[in-house]
């Protein structure tokens, strides 16, 4: 491992920076942690969910009377039970929330839009009984004409999901279409740019849809009690907007439902949104029993959140020396049944790691009879960046430059204008090149039909609202509370943060994830955000804390508290003056809490803006079956801009994670359907996630360029590692085969194609 | 006074609440100053733009349009579409 940390950037941390033991390992290893499908309640019922065999389909009737008069079931319900929603879209546009679409998607209404659509629920006193119900239930349907590809669902004759859908984004406005809306940015004089230019690649790309792929399905327990007081336990990535969700569905009041957060067995943006929660609790009303529904591997690929497919033309010109001069891309993203791809995301991204001065970004989210899209680690930049990243290659090829100097020659930095408008504040994309340049693979030798790919990413990262309390023992020990729910490790992180700020032991600190009654509003653990916003509010609760330990300390030695200062885990004198006194440990102080005003504690609040950006450059060799087109991925070296590293071990696992999904996107992953619509491999023996032998070590290299805005330096990185990987392993493949691969998954089948010249 | 701030909107918030107009020029110490001169030239426009938008004052970006948030003198503000992430 190369890291790269600036001498003069070296803090004297104590914890900041280690890899201590994970809080939560015990737990999980030894099979006690209490995931989705782990809570049972006394009387509790089983719920399950009839899903839509048809892709499209009008639905003219549902008669649920046999199932209701089977013995053993206890409530059936139908969207006819939920509240209707009205139609607008609220709060800021790329992430506006549509509550007549939300309560859709939970539950179909008119239409069914998707294979795997709930129709129907049922609570049974078993799984089985409630199978059994399942099937009595007629549902009457008129299947209509389904388009599941974007650029056909696009098309003046494609099948319309709504016959009302006007594109929004378009003046004046058109007739109704698949077209949700039409986004664009712009900057500069892009056809001056393109004219100026002294080489140009233009080419189109198409990509699969693919799935997060969690390893644990969506699962949920709900009780409602006789007084209209409702309890959640779900695995999720934000209770509290579970909980937001679920009163809305229903018209609850917030104050009337609690959530509690379960171990969550990876979430990857996929479980930012709900599914079950909302019909297990109107079952739960209906029949007075708590009620738990578990979603199978078949329902977590049909009826739940994949990231979309797209179709994307990018052109790019540059001068003879390099220098980009124009960019333009065009990006048609799969919303799936209902508006909300991530193309506007897309649209940022795509050239953010490049100072272009002319450049243009136009996306397009459209409608099609797939699960509705749900975000998928850096939402959207994935797709653009297998695009731009695959164009920035071949024009390297072109002017038979290093890709790794080109991008260089053209890294955005401080200053630099984005497509999107404001200028980039912070440095970290040149750095991560830098250091793939200086590493000693970048030069070594490769053997016949193996190449070497490199691509870069870009992510925002994000901010926002984030709570943590921090209590203190009676025997110093500590307790620090966060609304977070720890997908990737921010327990650990939030501990060893709490622990440097008040200078005693990680181990003195016990970091938990607290349910929505018992700590402040926290947004969602996604678009790496927790180590950064939630951090802050770790280490501001726990600055309070020192303070009312000063004013305890001072009270002891009966000084005025400006003599007392903090350090080390300990108050101290802040100077001779104050007096001859012995440094109290927090350990000390806690002990004299009654005596002192009583128990020492402190929440913070807090909404923290100067979000730093991440940027990743990773490179790979990869070596190509002339026989079969099968790629193995022999190397695959990823560097990332990660601020400071809070918990070094769970930052590379957080690269290693993000790179192993994108091997995944690249060569085998999509999905694959019949010709009625229906997904033919919606499980994981069909749906070839990468495994541990199919994969080489991934090397890190932790580039530290620290963000300002964090007390330790701290930027996201979760995401950004699952930019690059797509267009690292193409540029590798067309070093090692002379073929550019412009449609992904590069399966040994497209490759044999493209080899042979078939494609 | 402070100087002036540059403010901009996206093509997309100025086609829907300003007319098409993108640029202003705003006193203002902090985001709160910004968003009620924006106001007072298109009543309706401050609410939209702390709901719907992410901020970037010099560069730095925001999630959330804080009322807090310092504006110095010459700052360059852009209201850009709210970010998700997974």
């Amino acid at each position: 491992m190369d890291d790269v940390i600036p001498k003069d950037k070296v803090m004297p941390f104590k914890w900041v920076g280690t890899s201590p033991i994970r809080p939560d390992g015990v737990p999980k290893v030894t099979g006690v942690a209490q995931y989705g499908a782990d809570l049972a309640m006394p009387g509790m019922l089983h719920g399950r969910i009839l899903r839509s065999p048809h892709a499209h389909a009008r639905i003219r009737s549902i008669d649920t009377s046999k199932a209701l008069a089977l013995p053993g079931v206890k409530a059936v319900v139908t969207s006819a039970d939920f509240p209707e929603q009205s139609f607008e879209y609220l709060g800021p546009e790329r992430v506006a929330v549509n509550y007549w679409h939300m309560t859709r998607n939970v539950m179909a209404r008119e239409q069914a839009l998707y294979e795997g659509h709930a129709v129907a629920a049922v609570a049974a006193i078993s799984k089985s009984v409630a199978d059994e119900a399942l099937a009595l239930i007629r549902v009457d349907y008129e299947v209509r004409a389904h388009v599941i590809d974007v650029d056909e669902a696009m098309k003046p004759e494609a099948p319309l999901l709504f016959p009302d859908l006007i594109t929004r984004g378009v003046e004046p406005p058109p007739k109704p279409s698949n077209i949700s809306k039409r986004i664009e940015f712009k900057i500069g004089d892009i056809e001056k740019g393109f004219a100026e230019s002294h080489e140009i690649v233009e080419m189109s790309f198409k990509t699969a849809p693919v799935h997060q792929a969690y390893i644990e399905p969506h699962g949920c327990v709900v009780r409602f009690d006789a007084d209209g007081q409702g309890e959640i336990w779900s695995s999720s990535q934000g209770h509290f907007v579970v909980r937001a969700y679920t009163a809305k569905l229903l018209g609850l009041k917030l104050g009337d439902l609690r959530a509690y957060p379960a171990e969550i067995g990876g979430g990857f943006g996929g479980k930012t949104v709900i599914y079950l929660e909302p019909v297990a609790a109107l079952l739960a009303k209906k029949s007075g029993h708590p009620v738990k529904m578990m979603m199978s591997r078949e329902e977590v690929f049909k009826a739940t959140g994949p990231t979309s497919g797209s179709s994307m033309t990018v052109k790019i010109g540059v001068k003879r020396d390099g220098k980009i001069v124009a960019a333009d891309g065009l990006f048609k993203f799969q919303a799936g049944a209902f508006p909300g791809s991530p193309v506007m995301n897309a649209c940022m991204c795509a050239f953010a790691p490049y100072d272009i001065p002319n450049a243009r970004t136009v996306g397009y989210d459209v409608v099609c009879n797939r699960p509705k899209s749900a975000a998928y680690r850096a939402p959207g930049s994935p797709i653009s960046a297998f695009a731009v990243e695959s164009v920035i290659d071949a024009l390297a090829q072109k002017l038979r430059m290093d890709p790794l100097e080109l991008r260089l020659k053209n890294a955005a930095r401080s200053g630099t204008q984005m497509v999107y408008g404001p200028k980039l504040a912070h440095n970290g994309y040149a750095e991560t090149i830098e250091a793939l340049l200086r590493h000693p693979a970048w030069k070594a030798p490769l053997k016949k039909n193996q190449g070497r790919g490199v691509a870069s990413g870009y992510w925002f990262n994000g901010g926002g609202e984030s709570s943590a309390t921090v209590h203190i023992n009676d025997d110093g020990t500590v307790v620090c509370a966060t609304g977070s729910p720890d997908i990737g490790g921010s327990r650990a992180s939030m501990a060893i943060m709490c622990a440097e700020t008040l200078g005693v032991d990680y181990a003195q600190v016990r970091p938990i994830v607290a349910d929505t009654a018992s700590v402040g509003y926290t947004h969602l653990t996604g678009g790496s955000r927790v180590t950064f916003a939630t951090g802050i509010a770790v280490i501001e609760a726990s600055k309070k804390v020192i303070t009312e330990l000063c004013k305890r300390a001072a009270m002891i030695w009966d000084v005025d508290v400006e003599g007392v200062t903090w350090q080390d885990g300990h108050a101290k004198p802040a100077s001779t003056n104050v007096g001859d006194f012995k440094p109290l440990s927090l350990k000390e102080i806690a002990a004299k809490k009654a005596a002192t005003g009583g128990p020492i504690g402190a929440a913070a609040g807090v909404n923290p803006g100067a979000v730093a950006p991440g940027f990743a450059t990773q490179f790979c060799d990869v070596e190509v079956d002339p026989e079969t087109g099968k790629v193995t991925v022999l190397r695959f070296v990823a560097a990332q801009d990660v601020g400071r590293a809070i918990h070094r071990d769970y930052v590379e696992g957080q690269i290693q994670g993000g790179v192993v999904q994108g091997i995944g996107w690249a060569l085998n992953e999509e999905y694959v359907y019949d010709g009625k619509g229906r997904m033919e491999n919606p499980g994981f023996l069909d749906y070839r996630i990468p495994v541990a032998s199919d994969l080489p070590m991934i090397e890190t290299v932790i580039v530290e360029v620290p963000n300002p805005a964090h007390p330790y330096g701290a930027k996201g990185v979760a995401e950004v590692n699952i930019c690059p990987p797509m267009a690292a392993i193409a540029n590798a493949i067309e070093r090692a085969t002379g073929k550019r691969l412009t449609e992904l998954p590069m399966s040994p089948r497209k490759v044999l194609a493209a080899m042979d010249g078939t494609a | 006074m402070p100087a002036p701030a540059r403010v901009v909107l996206t093509g997309g918030l100025s086609r829907r609440y300003t007319g098409g107009v993108q640029e202003f020029s705003v006193e203002a110490r902090n985001l709160r100053g910004v968003l009620k001169a924006l106001d007072r030239l298109h009543p309706g426009l401050a609410d939209h733009l702390e709901h719907e938008t992410t901020v970037a004052i010099d560069g730095e970006i925001h999630e959330d349009v804080g009322y807090y948030q310092t504006v110095k003198p010459g700052s360059e503000i852009f209201f850009i579409p709210k970010l998700e992430g997974g």
